[in-house]
C-alpha cells in the first residue's frame, strides 16, 4: 500500500498533557495570617503600654513619696528664715515708730488670732 | 516709706543681715543641695519619720513660723543625722548615686544601677530600707523592678 504519502501521526509516546490547570504564582501569607500577625503585634503593644502606664504611676509616687520626705526638713529651713527676718522687721519697725506712743509694734490688721504671713516683702 | 536699703546696686539678691534672735538656739543648717537631699530622701523619711510627723503636726495646728522652732529644730538635725550617717557609712555609694541624679535630670529611674549599691549598702550599715509607702502589695516596688520600662533610656 503505498501512494507516496505519510500519514502525519502523533509523536511516538503522544502529546503532552494539556495544562487547562491554573498556575499562579505565591502570592505571600494569607490573609488570615496577615490578620492574625497585626492582631498580634497590636496585642503587644497594648500590653506593653499597659505595663508602661503602670510603671509610671509607680514612678510618679516615688517622685511625689521623696518630696514628702524632705518637706518637714525644707519647711523647718524656711521657718527658721521666715522667724528671723520677722523679728528683725519688727525691731526695724520698733525703732522706726519710736516716737509715736501709742504704737503697737507688729499689731495684725486682721481681727483673728489666726496667723497671717505678712503682706509686705522685704526684699 | 523710707527704705532701710542703702542706695548700692549689686548683682546679688539681697539678703537680710540680722541674725536669728539669741533665745532661739542654734542649728547648722543642712546646706545639702537638691540631688544629694534626693538621693537620701527615702531614708531620711525612714529614718526621722517620728520627729517629722511631730512637725507636721505642730505645723498642722499653727502656722505661725515661731510656733515650731524647737520642733523644727529636731527635724534639721535629725536629717544632718542621716546625711552624716550616709557619708560616714557610704560615701562612695552615696556620691555615685547623688551624682548620677545630677547628671540625669534627677530621674531616680536613671540611676537604679548606683541606688541598688547604695541600698544594699544603707540596709546592710544602717539598717534602713527604702519602701514607697502605698505601692501594690505583693510584686516588686518600682525600684527593686528586674527589667523596667522606663531607664535612662525608654526600652
Amino acid at each position: 500500500m503505498s501512494h507516496g504519502f505519510k500519514q502525519d501521526m502523533p509523536p511516538s509516546g503522544g502529546y503532552e498533557t494539556i495544562r487547562y490547570k491554573r498556575n499562579l504564582p505565591l502570592r505571600g501569607p494569607s490573609g488570615a495570617m496577615i490578620f492574625g500577625g497585626v492582631a498580634a503585634i497590636c496585642a503587644f503593644g497594648f500590653w506593653r503600654l499597659g505595663a508602661a502606664n503602670v510603671e509610671k504611676r509607680e514612678l510618679k509616687r516615688e517622685k511625689a513619696w521623696s518630696r514628702i520626705y524632705l518637706v518637714p526638713l525644707i519647711l523647718a529651713e524656711q521657718d527658721r528664715d521666715a522667724y528671723r527676718r520677722s523679728q528683725a522687721a519688727l525691731a526695724r519697725e520698733k525703732e522706726i515708730m519710736s516716737d509715736y506712743p501709742g504704737w503697737e509694734v507688729g499689731k495684725s490688721s486682721y481681727n483673728s488670732s489666726r496667723y497671717t504671713p505678712s503682706t509686705i516683702v522685704v526684699l | 516709706m523710707a527704705s532701710h536699703r542703702s542706695a548700692v546696686l549689686t548683682d546679688q539678691p539681697y539678703t537680710d543681715p540680722n541674725p536669728l534672735p539669741s533665745s532661739v538656739p542654734h542649728v547648722d543648717e543642712l546646706g545639702a543641695t537638691s540631688a544629694p537631699l534626693k538621693s537620701a530622701s527615702f531614708f531620711i523619711g525612714q529614718y526621722c519619720k517620728d520627729v517629722n510627723e511631730d512637725f507636721m503636726l505642730c505645723k498642722q495646728e499653727n502656722r505661725d513660723p515661731a510656733h515650731c522652732l524647737k520642733e523644727g529644730r529636731k527635724v534639721t538635725r535629725c536629717a544632718a543625722e542621716v546625711i552624716g550617717k550616709l557619708r560616714e557609712n557610704c560615701l562612695a555609694e552615696f556620691d555615685a548615686h547623688w551624682q548620677c541624679l545630677e547628671k540625669n535630670n534627677q530621674y531616680f529611674q536613671a540611676c537604679r544601677k548606683p541606688e541598688k549599691i547604695l541600698n544594699q549598702c544603707v540596709f546592710s550599715k544602717l539598717n534602713i530600707s527604702k519602701t514607697i509607702p502605698g505601692s501594690p502589695q505583693g510584686q516588686p516596688q518600682i525600684h527593686e523592678k528586674k527589667s523596667p520600662i522606663f531607664t535612662r533610656v525608654q526600652k
